[in-house]
């Protein structure tokens, strides 16, 4: 078990002007046995930054620190990690039990019969026992994605690193492996570093996300923090399902005058933006509600365009009134509200949901307000981080 | 009466049906089992003749039913001049095919897994080396193989059989390597393998099938190599080709001896086939097609 320091890491493609930047001067800190999740869409370099921690690949400029030892030279065999990777990487030509015992042979002078308990070990704690002596080519693929866990926690590394592990697997088996994965590092406490562009995995998995987007980082949080009080539009936009609804508007007096609608800007909102002139109005799905009919003017008429029932839950593609081009906003609503398409409902946008992004940056300026338990319940978990 | 009628024309249906697939099955087996007999059809002619008394082999019209005889073979095998272009083919090709396999499979590894400058020139530089029919090289070899000493000698062979499927080597190896994921290797590496170990345990036995499919078909245009053996040697290098063709005389063909030589020399081939075959259709489905 290792902590991993990640600092001030570059990794350029190429040479020269055709270069491409794959990670951008990335600093991080991860304690010993906490669960990593690099998040990101594709080309945020997530990978390549697993890669390098890994040792597969070599970075351009910075260090990599596990444990105490500087990593920057050592191939990935002298680096005491184990690798789940996204097309399981199976030897074909082994048995599972070959697979499972070839790196403790390859990089411990452990004897045939230590090998084998712990082999033996392993697969009884992934339930894969009873298909020792199978080919990975005579596995279905749930079976062969535990082999591979199997493979890595038979090692017992400092550090475990798992590309997109889960991507191949159908639906259901991939929500079953996703609390098996959590029950494991739970049990194991080892430092686990994860790479996934799924946001749902992202939220429902580590103890703290990373969020990569043109190999910058966006944000290092807790999975609510960055949630509830993200960094900048992006984190803001691929975390949640649907996204969060952006509104680009223009700042006129108290009043943010938005493509299709108005809306009054609280004095917080208006010290937070002090000068600023465009902002970008962010909100999500389930915090709008939907009327058949204007209450309290705050709300502004809107044409269904797609319903989308989920069962309990329905979303709801909506597109302003006044609004200029074609272009939609989500609201969740209630499964059982009767709602048909062209029909003409009024949309409320509660004040303390709202977040404010800088236009040109993309910089939060002001959050959303949570409840009194929710806001105290975030501090707790961001305090230990710091 | 309605429902009676609908009945019965389901069931004539389905009787109908049932003749349809049997007519499939009927006209789909005459038409391979024709395709058998004409594929199969000039081995039983050269098998028959190998057994049939001198004289007799190539009789118009031909003796269907005769009293098979190993004369022939018998001849042959006394015949220490077929025995040694027999064990010297045997021995030449075998050595090509090994020494092919290590110069071709490593080659193709580094140009699949390396960045290498040229990658694609280097690819036609290798396969330019067959770009040139057999008979417009012959000469210009023998005057190289003359300067080098290495005229009518079994290395001056094994090192023509190399040159010959070299390229063919390098080229389907490296679309099955292509074909492995690199990640295996990664997995090595990460396992605690060196990237040497990682090749030699874990690329090289998945590319097993690709490597005894290269194998068994160096062997076989080696085995068949008739143009290069003529030209290069004379006593000592005479491959078994050369022996059997030494049959046809300015005057004369000995049919029955070169019926049972030709016969003979289907037989290693037979038996390497059969000794790699389980691993050939994995080799062969890859999506490479290879064409002499």
């Amino acid at each position: 078990m290792a902590k991993i320091t990640i600092d001030d890491v570059t990794k350029r493609f190429g040479e020269g002007d055709e270069s491409i930047v794959a990670v951008d001067d990335v600093s991080l800190d991860i304690r010993d046995g906490e669960f990593i999740v690099f998040v990101g869409p594709s080309g945020s370099g997530k990978s390549t930054l697993m890669r390098i921690v890994a040792g597969l690949e070599t970075q351009t400029e910075g260090d990599i620190h596990i444990g105490d030892d500087l990593v920057n030279q050592l191939g990935p065999r002298a680096r005491d990690i184990a690798m789940v990777f996204q097309n399981y990487a199976l030897y074909p030509n082994m048995t599972v039990e070959e697979n499972m015992s070839f790196g403790l042979k390859m990089s411990t002078d452990m004897s045939a019969d230590e090998i084998e308990e712990a082999v033996t070990s392993a697969a009884e704690m992934m339930d894969i026992d009873m298909l020792l002596d199978d080919k990975p080519g005579e596995l279905s693929g749930g079976q062969q994605q535990r082999v591979a866990l199997g493979r890595a926690i038979v090692r017992d590394p400092n550090v475990f690193l798992m590309d997109e592990p889960l991507s191949n697997l159908d639906a259901k088996l991939r929500a079953e492996m996703r609390t098996e994965i959590n029950r494991l590092q739970n049990d194991l406490d080892v430092t686990t570093l994860y790479v996934t562009h799924d946001q749902t995995e992202a939220m429902t998995m580590g103890d703290r996300l990373v969020v990569l987007n043109y190999g910058e980082l966006q944000q290092v949080g807790t999975p609510l923090e960055c949630f509830y009080r993200p960094a900048n539009q992006f984190v803001a936009g691929f975390l949640g399902s649907p996204s969060m609804n952006f509104f680009e508007g223009k700042v006129e007096g108290g009043t943010l005058r938005a493509d299709g609608f108005d809306f009054d800007l609280t004095e917080r909102m208006q010290s937070a933006v002090g000068s600023r002139n465009e902002l970008v109005l962010g909100i999500r799905p389930e915090d709008m509600t939907l009327h058949d009919r204007a209450n309290s003017g705050h709300e502004f008429e809107a044409v269904v365009d797609v319903v989308e029932p989920m069962g309990s839950i329905s979303y709801v593609y909506l597109q302003a009134r006044s609004q200029s081009h074609d272009q939609t906003f989500i609201v969740e609503t209630d499964g059982q509200r009767p709602i048909s398409e062209g029909q003409h409902v009024y949309v409320e946008i509660p004040d303390r949901d709202v977040h404010l992004f800088d236009a040109a940056s993309g910089e939060t300026i002001h959050q959303r307000q949570l409840g009194d338990d929710a806001e105290m319940a975030l501090e707790e978990q961001i305090k230990p981080a710091e | 009466m309605a429902t009676t009628d609908s009945d019965s024309a389901t069931a004539s249906q389905r009787l109908d049906k049932d003749t349809r697939e049997k007519l499939v099955t009927v006209v789909r087996h005459t038409i391979l089992l024709t395709w058998s007999f004409i594929v199969l059809f000039p081995l039983y002619w050269l098998a028959s003749m190998s057994l049939k008394p001198p004289g007799t082999a190539n009789s118009l019209p031909p003796d269907w039913i005769f009293l098979p005889t190993v004369y022939n073979y018998i001849q042959l095998i006394q015949d220490s001049g077929f025995v040694a272009a027999f064990a010297n083919s045997l021995v030449m090709v075998s050595a090509s095919v090994v020494l092919v396999l290590l110069i071709g499979v490593p080659a193709a590894y580094v140009l699949s897994r390396y960045d290498i400058p040229m990658e694609r020139d280097v690819l036609v530089w290798i396969l330019s080396s067959r770009m040139l029919p057999p008979i417009a090289v012959v000469l210009p070899f023998f005057i190289i193989f003359r300067e080098l000493n290495l005229f009518d000698t079994r290395v001056g062979m094994v090192l023509m059989y190399v040159s010959i499927n070299l390229s063919l080597v390098v080229w389907v190896m490296k679309a099955f390597f292509d074909g492995i994921p690199e990640t295996l290797e990664e997995a090595a590496r990460v396992d605690g393998a060196t990237q040497f170990q990682g090749f030699r345990k874990v690329v090289l036995p998945a590319a097993k099938p690709g490597i005894f499919s290269v194998a068994i078909i160096s062997f076989i245009f080696a085995w068949i190599e008739l143009l290069f053996g003529l030209v290069l040697t004379s006593f000592e290098a005479v491959p078994v080709t050369l022996f059997v063709y030494s049959f046809i005389g300015s005057r004369s063909i000995e049919w029955g001896m070169l019926a049972a030589a030709s016969t003979a020399m289907i037989v290693p081939v037979v038996i390497f086939l059969i000794a790699v075959n389980k691993y050939l259709a994995a080799g062969l489905s890859f999506g490479v097609v290879i064409k002499e």
